[in-house]
């Protein structure tokens, strides 16, 4: 293990509260959305659609990001390229000091903390209000997000309401989750009323309107798109979808997925800046799109994992993931989705951990709504980690030993033979609780002794007896 | 080169093909949307007025309801739903000339939402069966805040105006409206340990007033 | 090869897998496995050249170290009708992941699928190929059952050894909360993330004493061996057995890190 990695994970484990938090989110999280599909008879079938359409959003990449741009250019909106993350916050900051903004309201988007634009805001001099609920927590607890969808997991009632006691200027007294969301509408109302830009993400990016869909449960977009004088949206390339309807499709199974719920509680799609006659809105609508390593994946066999659609159902199910939560991962985004992203995003060298960090279980692939074979891309990464020399050399020596003698039958009758003979040594019944080089195993199991000899061995007086 | 040249050539390379075919493409896309009951769930009342206010009322969904037969009696039903909550007879009403024409006589009507309004009331384009979703498009009868500021929303939707999916939606909707808004229930978080509270940043009560559905 | 070298319908020649964990750990799974396969009128063989799948090495990484041991596999079992492994993990890997692992190599890609399409895990063979039943077989005791993730999800196997397991006399299957999340075991990945591994066996441990059974029954070995071996450390009494040793007659015996 890498020692950050390493760092992470210990520091996960040894926190009683972390596991507390996991397990409050993620298992009403597995059953909602389990009670969302038995709903929905269809699921299957619209997984499969699902998934043909993403599939040929990116065969036909470069056909749609030119309608889209063609036509949000037509509805008055302000298209800009990105293509990698400073390019991206370099433009998103150009925006806000035309506009002369002091304050920016921001709706959650992981692609915005994957260009690192809350960091790169805050260098700036500009004061950042994050209107996500969970994103507010994560910036008065000065954190970043350990899940996509819900970003502040980690975090028990306790903990934040104390963070809200400590920053709210008119905080909550009754120490109900109800009292707390309450304490917060309270202390943001005036700041989205106030803002001169307001950022957003985008969930799906509609190619024959040039429209681009947000969604969210708490209203929070609304209240940051609509009153400031400017509304940004950062989108990664891969968000397009042919129409509306086709986004209605995906738009079932992202939140059913996602929450367990049928449809977003608020569904928005912008298109343009405010028109004549319009009551509010806008005035100036701008759409950065970000390549930042998605083009790459295209053509480095991560294609599938382009269909990505950010539901959060890959780490709601990861045994790994509720165990050390989002932040161990190290990078943007956690979970299943994540070590397949972070080692495209910042290099198998700098995340070769999170690949092998994985017991390929395979449940992360069945409740993608997208299909994306998880599994099959983390597998993909070991094999480069191994090309490039990354995995440990440990590890190497271990498996290119088991390796020379699994390929000479004879050697490996015979090596099995001294090692069940020596491993007996050590046993106390038939448990064996500590041995050299099984640390890794003992250290919290017993491992079963193995027998006097092989079935290989016990095979030829079974034969020879019958 | 530029960004976009950059972005789009590394795509193209990527892809490793010439140009797509419009014409292909958009067939390809066309059939991705055929056979929609296959990927969306039926309804479960035949009429799609009924499935949409069993469903507005539906845990999914949590909103109350109150049916009448005519406009003209959306007034009295505001009253109704002030007065079961104890609420001045004071609103934000969406600048909408059908709403407006209505008799408002005891009520202190606003134009625009302010920051801590208490209630506003406005009218819905369509209904979606399928989720209990009210559709608004923005626009000069619409403000989009009025659907965001308020503790208590009120939507009048005529019942005719009650379409069963959302591809129906996208059927019957024209050109995009500078904002759509779908709006399925009452602002909820369960960004504290998945519990779900109302009332996160937007209105915390929903009320749907079916119009033209008066109650059998 | 002889002029017949295949078995027939009634009674095919298979070629038992043994697995490396049960010819090391615990070889009485191997007989168990031949005896089964007897009872459901198999001629059975075990090829001497046997060794490991491979898996350790292609999940690492290694896919030329797995493609190498995927060859020597596939020289030593095609000329069976079936080949038939005691274990949900190396029965997938030689039938999902030997195509793929030899996929650019022309000359044994074919060779990897036919031995694929003829490669069945041991239970869900006894059910699904040879529509077998134990008869005779009684075990009184309560009993839950886990599904080791490759098998369940590789290879679709839920129902067939319940089906099995029902028809032995006195064993009272009870569910298991959680029975399709993965135990952490994960081959390497227990000796390469053992404090994860254990963070997720432990909780594994705690949700199998809860159903107050007196055995742990699955399909894997290895599975089996992480969960036995966190329960033991934990002072439990729970004791497991892999299916098979309790379809052939052997539940009687000892258990997974019981003395022989």
């Amino acid at each position: 293990m890498a020692a950050v990695f390493q760092y992470g994970v210990a520091r996960a484990l040894s926190d009683p509260n972390l596991k507390l938090a996991i397990d409050r989110t993620t298992v009403t999280a597995e059953r909602k959305r389990a009670a969302a599909l038995a709903d929905y008879p269809q699921f299957a079938a619209a997984r499969e659609r699902g998934t043909a359409i993403k599939d040929h959003v990116v065969a036909n990449l470069d056909h749609y990001l030119e309608e889209f741009e063609r036509n949000a250019t037509a509805s008055g909106a302000k298209v800009h390229w990105a293509a990698d993350a400073d390019e991206a916050c370099r433009i998103v900051l150009g925006i806000c000091r035309e506009a002369g903004a002091r304050r920016v309201t921001r709706v959650k988007s992981m692609l915005g903390e994957e260009i690192g634009l809350p960091h790169a805001l805050e260098e700036a001099g500009i004061e950042r209000v994050e209107t996500d609920l969970a994103e507010h927590i994560v910036q008065l607890a000065g954190e970043t997000p350990s899940h996509i969808v819900w970003p502040a997991l980690h975090k028990t009632r306790e903990q934040v309401s104390a963070l809200f006691k400590a920053a709210h200027r008119v905080p909550h007294e009754a120490d109900t989750v109800e009292a707390m969301v309450e304490s917060a509408r309270r202390e943001l109302r005036d700041r989205f009323l106030s803002a001169e830009v307001g950022i957003s993400g985008a969930n799906f990016l509609i190619a024959d309107s040039g429209a681009v869909c947000v969604v969210t449960n708490e209203g929070n977009a609304e209240l940051t798109t609509t009153p400031p004088r400017v509304h940004v949206v950062t989108a990664g390339i891969e968000k397009l979808v042919p129409s509306i309807a086709h986004a209605f499709a995906m738009l079932r199974l992202l939140v059913r997925s996602a929450t367990g719920a049928d449809l977003t509680q608020y569904t928005t799609f912008h298109c343009g800046p405010k028109r004549p006659g319009d009551r509010d809105g806008p005035e100036e609508f701008h759409i950065v799109l970000v390549d930042n390593g998605r083009s790459r994946m295209l053509r480095d066999g991560l294609r599938e994992m382009l269909r990505c659609i950010r539901c959060g159902a890959c780490m709601n199910h990861c045994v790994v993931y509720r165990q050390i939560g989002g932040h161990a991962y190290g990078g943007t985004y956690p979970g299943p989705m994540g070590a397949v992203l972070t080692p495209a995003l910042e290099g198998v060298d700098k995340a070769r951990d999170l690949p092998h960090a994985c017991t390929l279980n395979g449940r992360c692939q069945e409740v993608c709504p997208v299909s994306i074979p998880l599994p099959t891309l983390l597998r993909g990464w070991r094999d480069r980690s191994w090309k490039e020399g990354l995995v440990p050399r440990g590890v190497r020596s271990g498996l290119g030993l088991w390796r020379f003698a699994a390929e000479r039958p004879w050697l490996y009758r015979l090596g099995t033979a001294a090692a069940v003979r020596a491993m007996r040594l050590f046993r106390r019944g038939g448990w064996i609780a500590r041995m050299p080089f099984a640390g890794a195993w003992t250290r919290y199991r017993d491992l079963p002794a193995p027998a006097g000899r092989t079935f290989m061995e016990q095979l030829r007086d079974w034969e020879r007896g019958r | 080169m530029s960004a976009r040249e950059a972005v789009l050539g590394a795509v193209r390379a990527a892809l490793g093909r010439p140009s797509p075919d419009p014409a292909a493409v958009a067939a390809e896309a066309g059939a991705l949307l055929a056979d929609p009951d296959a990927i969306r769930p039926s309804l479960p009342l035949p009429d799609p007025v009924a499935a949409f206010a069993a469903r507005v009322v539906s845990p999914k969904v949590g909103a109350t309801l109150d049916r009448i037969g005519d406009l003209q009696e959306l007034p009295e039903a505001v009253r109704r739903y002030l007065a079961g909550h104890e609420l001045p007879r004071e609103l934000t009403l969406q600048p909408d000339p059908a709403l407006r024409r209505l008799d408002w006589t005891g009520f202190e009507l606003r134009e625009a939402a302010r920051p801590d309004e208490a209630v506003a009331l406005g009218r819905a384009r369509w209904g979606i069966a399928e989720t209990g979703s009210l559709v608004f498009h923005s626009g000069p009868e619409t403000a989009v805040l009025n659907h965001f500021l308020a503790l208590h929303h009120l939507v009048a939707l005529r019942a005719a105006d009650v379409l069963p999916h959302l591809e129906d939606y996208a059927a019957v909707a024209g050109p995009a409206p500078r904002n759509l808004n779908l709006i399925t229930g009452a602002s909820g978080t369960t960004d504290i340990e998945g519990s779900y509270v109302r009332g996160a940043h937007g209105p915390a009560f929903l009320h749907v007033v079916l119009v033209g559905a008066p109650l059998p | 090869m002889t002029a017949n070298p295949r078995g027939t319908e009634q009674c095919p020649r298979v070629g038992l897998f043994v697995t490396c964990l049960a010819d090391a750990i615990r070889p009485r799974l191997g007989f168990a496995a031949l005896h089964l396969l007897e009872a459901a009128g198999c001629a059975v063989e075990v090829p001497r050249a046997q060794t490991c799948c491979g898996q350790p090495a292609y999940n690492s990484g290694d896919s030329r170290g797995g493609a190498a041991l995927a060859r020597r596999v596939i020289a030593a079992f095609e000329g069976y009708d079936y080949v038939v492994v005691p274990s949900g993990s190396c029965a997938g890997m030689i039938r999902m992941h030997y195509p793929e692992a030899l996929a650019g190599d022309p000359a044994w890609l074919p060779r990897a699928e036919a031995l694929a399409g003829r490669t069945h895990e041991l239970l869900s063979f006894l059910v699904d190929v040879r529509g077998w039943r134990p008869e005779g077989v009684s075990l009184a005791a309560s009993a839950t059952y886990h599904d080791s993730c490759a098998g369940l999800r590789e290879l679709g196997i839920l129902a067939q050894p319940r089906a099995l397991l029902r028809e032995v006399e006195g064993l009272e299957l009870r569910p298991l909360t959680g029975n399709d999340v993965c135990c952490g075991f994960g081959g390497t990945f227990c000796v390469k993330y053992p404090s994860i591994s254990n963070a997720i066996v432990k909780e594994k441990a705690v949700l199998i004493e809860a159903t107050g059974t007196e055995l742990l029954l699955g399909g894997d070995l290895g599975c089996l061996m992480n969960m036995a071996g966190a329960l033991h450390r934990r002072g439990s009494k729970v004791r497991a057995f892999h299916t098979a040793e309790v379809l052939a007659g052997m539940g009687g015996g000892p258990a997974i890190g019981e003395e022989g």
